[in-house]
């Protein structure tokens, strides 16, 4: 699975060149909440599915915003501490009263559940290699297709 | 379903004419191969599956695998995760049949179009300082609440955070307006999307021509400069034309999400 591709690195303002494809949590709310559904009459039910789906989609719509917060948390930390006095409340419930452990505790799930994490590393530069060669491939094609 | 039945996973549909084929492995603990089922000029892409449930993890992944090389290649319009029929019979006559003249329409007009999407994050920190800079109205009220203790400036502490919801409001509507002043020109069709997340800036996916994705890339990458770090832009696709594909319309035995 390709991660971050698309994603500029915070710190050094660097960006690619092409859109990053893929990256599962990036487009996992357009995967679960899109696409043409078949009348329930007619599909199989599977076990569980449904509450999988939903539960996917719960942890990994938090991710990000836990993310963000740990990290503006995280970049506060190095100031005057008065500095942080005109910041929203959510920040606030963030670094109060154990919150920031809870953040890692539902991070750690979402890795599990989707199985993001440890071999995540290795399946990035093989998908990458593998993308790229589809990429130009695609894009040989799609340039015959309109020629055509 | 039971225990070692066979069923069929759906992915998408996509013209019959199309042969493009498709190299991931489906969904399922068996990973078999894609396949399609044709049936009056457009096909299902479907995978077989005879296990007793799927894995939300993994199995999300291989559906996606599936459908993103679909799209890199052709046009696909994607079919819910998680949707799995009887057997070819039954896609063919509960699903095919039934909807392919719309299904072909649909595919016509989206043929040779891939979705590229852009969120925008605001940097939190960035974006507070710039609105005490701004407004003085934030900045004097920030200085009230601070002289205050904490109970006793309660109503000060709503007002002022009203004022910066409502700046935070005015950034996102100018922002969104920016970056589709440079970005639809370059698109066929341009949707917003609602933000995922509250340090959302905007959430927007746009139609491309293939042949245009190179360039709408370019502006992309100059906009995310001239945005600077106020806002982290992420740019993803292509994707299939999920935001495009999706109309509203109820279909014999299937609506669309």
């Amino acid at each position: 699975m390709t991660v971050a591709s698309a994603t500029s690195p915070r710190a050094g303002g660097g960006y690619l060149q092409r859109p990053g494809g893929g990256s599962l949590a990036e487009v996992v709310d357009i995967i679960l909440d899109k696409g043409l559904v078949i009348d329930a009459y007619v599909r199989v039910s599977l076990i569980g599915i449904e509450i999988l789906t939903i539960d996917a989609r719960i942890v990994i719509a938090s991710v990000d915003t836990y993310l963000r917060f740990a990290e503006a948390v995280n970049r506060l930390d190095l100031q005057a501490a008065d500095d942080s006095q005109g910041l929203p409340e959510l920040m606030e419930s963030v670094t109060s009263g154990g919150a920031k452990s809870k953040t890692q505790g539902a991070i750690e799930g979402v890795k599990e559940k989707l199985g993001i994490g440890e071999d995540d590393d290795e399946d990035r530069e093989k998908e990458q290699a593998s993308r790229s060669r589809r990429r130009s491939s695609s894009r040989s094609r799609s340039r015959k297709d309109d020629d055509e | 379903m039971t225990d070692g039945r066979r069923a069929i996973y759906v992915y998408g549909v996509v013209l019959a004419s199309d042969r493009t084929l498709i190299q991931a492995k489906g969904v399922g603990r068996e990973e078999t191969g894609v396949r399609r089922i044709p049936q009056n000029g457009i096909a299902a892409l479907v995978s077989d599956l005879s296990t007793d449930a799927l894995m939300a993890a993994r199995d999300l992944r291989a559906h996606w695998s599936v459908l993103e090389e679909a799209a890199a290649r052709t046009t696909v319009l994607p079919v819910r995760f998680g949707t799995v029929m009887e057997s070819d019979e039954a896609v063919v006559d509960d699903f095919l049949a039934p909807n392919a003249e719309r299904l072909a329409a649909v595919l016509a007009e989206l043929d040779g179009k891939v979705q590229l999407s852009i969120k925008g994050f605001y940097d939190e920190e960035l974006l507070l300082r710039q609105l005490l800079e701004e407004t003085p109205e934030i900045a004097r009220m920030r200085e009230r609440v601070r002289a205050l203790p904490e109970a006793a400036s309660y109503y000060e502490r709503i007002r002022l955070g009203e004022l910066v919801a409502a700046e935070i409001d005015r950034h996102r509507a100018s922002d969104a307006d920016l970056v589709l002043g440079r970005l639809e020109p370059l698109a066929v069709a341009a949707k917003a999307e609602p933000p995922t997340t509250k340090d959302a800036a905007l959430n927007t996916a746009f139609l491309v021509r293939r042949d245009r994705v190179d360039a709408f890339s370019d502006a992309v990458k100059r906009l995310a400069g001239e945005l600077g770090d106020r806002v982290q832009i992420r740019y993803v696709g292509p994707l299939p034309p999920y935001s495009f594909a999706d109309d509203g319309a109820t279909l014999a035995s299937g609506t669309w999400a």
